[in-house]
């Protein structure tokens, strides 16, 4: 087994009853870096977390945090590691201060209340009661628990949920510094900036099953940079040239059809530059006007779209 | 493939550590009294019954052989059991898993035996400071003396704790919400009222009604208690004759086995019913 392998999990399915919410998932999450899983809401994030994290066994596969199984050998995978739950379960009636300090009592090696208020910026809310906590605080408060016994290990079910995007911002400040001083962190978020912002590399999950992973670059590439213009009025559609053999998608839009490439190849190739050429050179020729000309590379946007936003249509074009 | 392997350099995961354990018995104890709905269900009713004891005294009323108060008293010594450990500890296990404060918990280094022996340890000590109020009321207000053999009441009290604490576990099992607890409690709570024999003695009952009393949880701790306290024969088929040291013992023993086997059964039901999480959808 390699040293540096903090999560190994290997085709993992997950059951309830007769609903398979995760259905063969593998990755892995190398020492120090940050891996998100992204995913619509019911696309098997929680459960794979929840299953890393040890509350339940696999259904089939297997799961490795630290070269342990997080379920059999719970009590001695969870020193190592700080949780984060996609739903808090604070002691309403315990103060900001009184919480921290609960947590420092029960974990091993537990760092100075005030350092970690700080560090996700609640300081000034100590004396609150955790009921009286606006949502995001009380994520934050989520958060300072979780990183109370410096966890080798991170696991954050959708940390920023229900946050404003100032709140947001904190955070992943809070999460790169953590990063920083090398802490491995595994999150799950449906943001996709969230994961453009923070992760090394990224999962896009989707009906119990990964669909793409890689670096963001990685997984950008092969979803290509996109041209788009509207179709001036004297062109036909069956007329509009194929630069480097890309085929237009035609959509409706707002001033009249909108004609689409998507270049594949990698990201930042001459492709875009070739491509536009072509296309003006076209439009020259026949001394036409590309009307809301754009060229911009792919985004997750982009990619988490096409995987998980129209499964129909995506099922279509096959 | 990886195969596990036990590391040398692991901690040793001790299921059950006493400083966290008293830890968490602290936080409950903080968290009832700041529930004031809650700590007037823990400690209004046992307070009802101590005042009751003290204004019924000297009324002259008898109770199988001894006056009333002294048998109540003696039978508060287990009842208790119902309001500071079972009533307590079904609506906080309810309100815990509902608020997912188990799982918060859980999710932290903490035993599973950690995260709910926290609650019963500190439901215990509250039910063994109420006895102690009443071992008190007894003792002065009451004239009864202190108890006889305060080992064998001791032993009686704590095994109680533990089939109570247990069906506590899987009552909040099936319990769907913290106000829901008021109501499943209530089957358990009548039938250890009037079935135990704690107030009203059982010896006037029919026989059938008597075999089934018997056997109920809250029965034999009352056997106990009352036999342990006053040092003569009150279990339930006893002739509440004066008892030496070892007769004491040996006349508590149907009752301690009888305690043995609901631990038993208590454990199988919280095993089969208690739930961590909230039921999904």
């Amino acid at each position: 087994m390699a040293k540096d392998k903090i999560v190994e999990v290997a085709g993992l399915h997950q059951r309830y009853g007769d609903f398979e919410a995760v259905r063969g998932i593998s990755f892995e999450v190398r020492e120090g870096e940050l891996f998100a899983l992204l995913g619509t809401n019911g696309a098997g994030k929680t459960t794979t977390m929840e299953t890393v994290e040890g509350f339940r066994p696999a259904s089939a596969g297997t799961v490795r945090v630290l070269g342990r199984d997080p379920h059999r050998e719970r009590r001695a995978v969870r020193s190592h590691v700080g949780i984060m739950l996609q739903e808090g379960g604070l002691f309403p009636d315990l103060t900001v201060a009184e919480t921290v300090d609960l947590w420092r009592d029960i974990v091993p090696g537990a760092r100075p209340r005030d350092e970690v208020l700080e560090q996700v910026v609640l300081a000034d809310r100590a004396d609150v009661r955790a009921r009286q906590l606006s949502g995001g605080q009380k994520r934050r408060l989520d958060l300072a628990l979780a990183i109370v016994a410096r966890p080798r290990v991170l696991f954050l079910d959708e940390p920023t949920t229900g946050m404003d995007p100032e709140a947001r911002r904190t955070t992943w400040h809070t999460v790169r510094g953590l990063v920083a001083d090398g802490t491995t962190v595994l999150l799950t978020t449906h943001y996709l900036e969230e994961a453009e912002q923070l992760a090394d590399r990224l999962a896009i999950m989707h009906q119990g099953t990964v669909r793409v992973a890689g670096t963001v670059a990685e997984v950008l590439a092969g979803h290509g940079d996109r041209i788009s213009f509207r179709i001036p009025p004297q062109a036909a559609v069956a007329e509009l040239p194929r630069p480097h053999g890309a085929e237009p998608q035609v959509s409706a839009g707002g001033g009249g059809p909108v004609a689409t490439y998507t270049l594949t190849g990698p990201p930042t190739g001459p492709g875009v530059q070739r491509a536009l050429r072509e296309l003006l050179d076209w439009a020259d020729d026949r001394r036409l006007e590309l009307a809301g000309l754009e060229a911009r590379s792919a985004s997750l946007e982009d990619v988490f779209l096409r995987v998980a936003g129209h499964p129909a249509v995506e099922e279509a074009h096959r | 493939m990886t195969l596990t392997r036990t590391r040398p350099d692991a901690p040793a995961a001790r299921p059950v550590d006493p400083r966290r354990l008293l830890r968490l018995a602290r936080l409950d104890m903080t968290l009832l009294w700041r529930n004031r709905t809650a700590l007037f269900g823990v400690v209004g009713l046992p307070a009802f019954f101590a005042v009751m004891l003290l204004v019924s005294d000297g009324n002259g009323h008898q109770s199988a052989g001894v006056p009333a108060v002294l048998y109540t008293g003696t039978g508060d010594l287990a009842f208790f059991l119902l309001p500071a450990v079972f009533m307590n500890l079904v609506s906080v296990f309810t309100a815990r898993r509902e608020e997912l404060t188990l799982k918060r918990l859980r999710s932290g280094p903490l035993s599973d035996a950690e995260a709910l022996g926290g609650s019963v340890l500190g439901a215990t000590a509250l039910y063994l400071a109420q006895s102690a109020v009443i071992v008190v009321i007894i003792a002065t207000a009451l004239d009864g003396g202190l108890p006889a053999d305060p080992v064998l009441m001791l032993l009686g009290m704590l095994l109680g704790a533990v089939v109570f604490a247990l069906l506590a576990m899987a009552l909040s099992g099936v319990t769907p919400t913290v106000e829901m607890a008021q109501l499943t409690v209530i089957p358990v709570l009548l039938v250890s009222m009037l079935g135990s024999g704690f107030m009203f003695p059982l010896e006037e009952a029919p026989v059938g009604v008597r075999a089934v009393a018997q056997v109920m949880p809250l029965t034999p701790a009352v056997e106990i208690a009352r036999t342990a306290y006053l040092g003569r024969d009150f279990t339930v088929d006893g002739d509440h004759g004066a008892l030496g040291l070892v007769e004491t013992w040996t006349a508590c023993v149907p009752a301690l086995l009888t305690l043995a086997a609901w631990i038993v059964v208590g454990a199988w039901l919280a095993r089969r019913y208690f739930r961590w999480e909230p039921r999904r959808g």
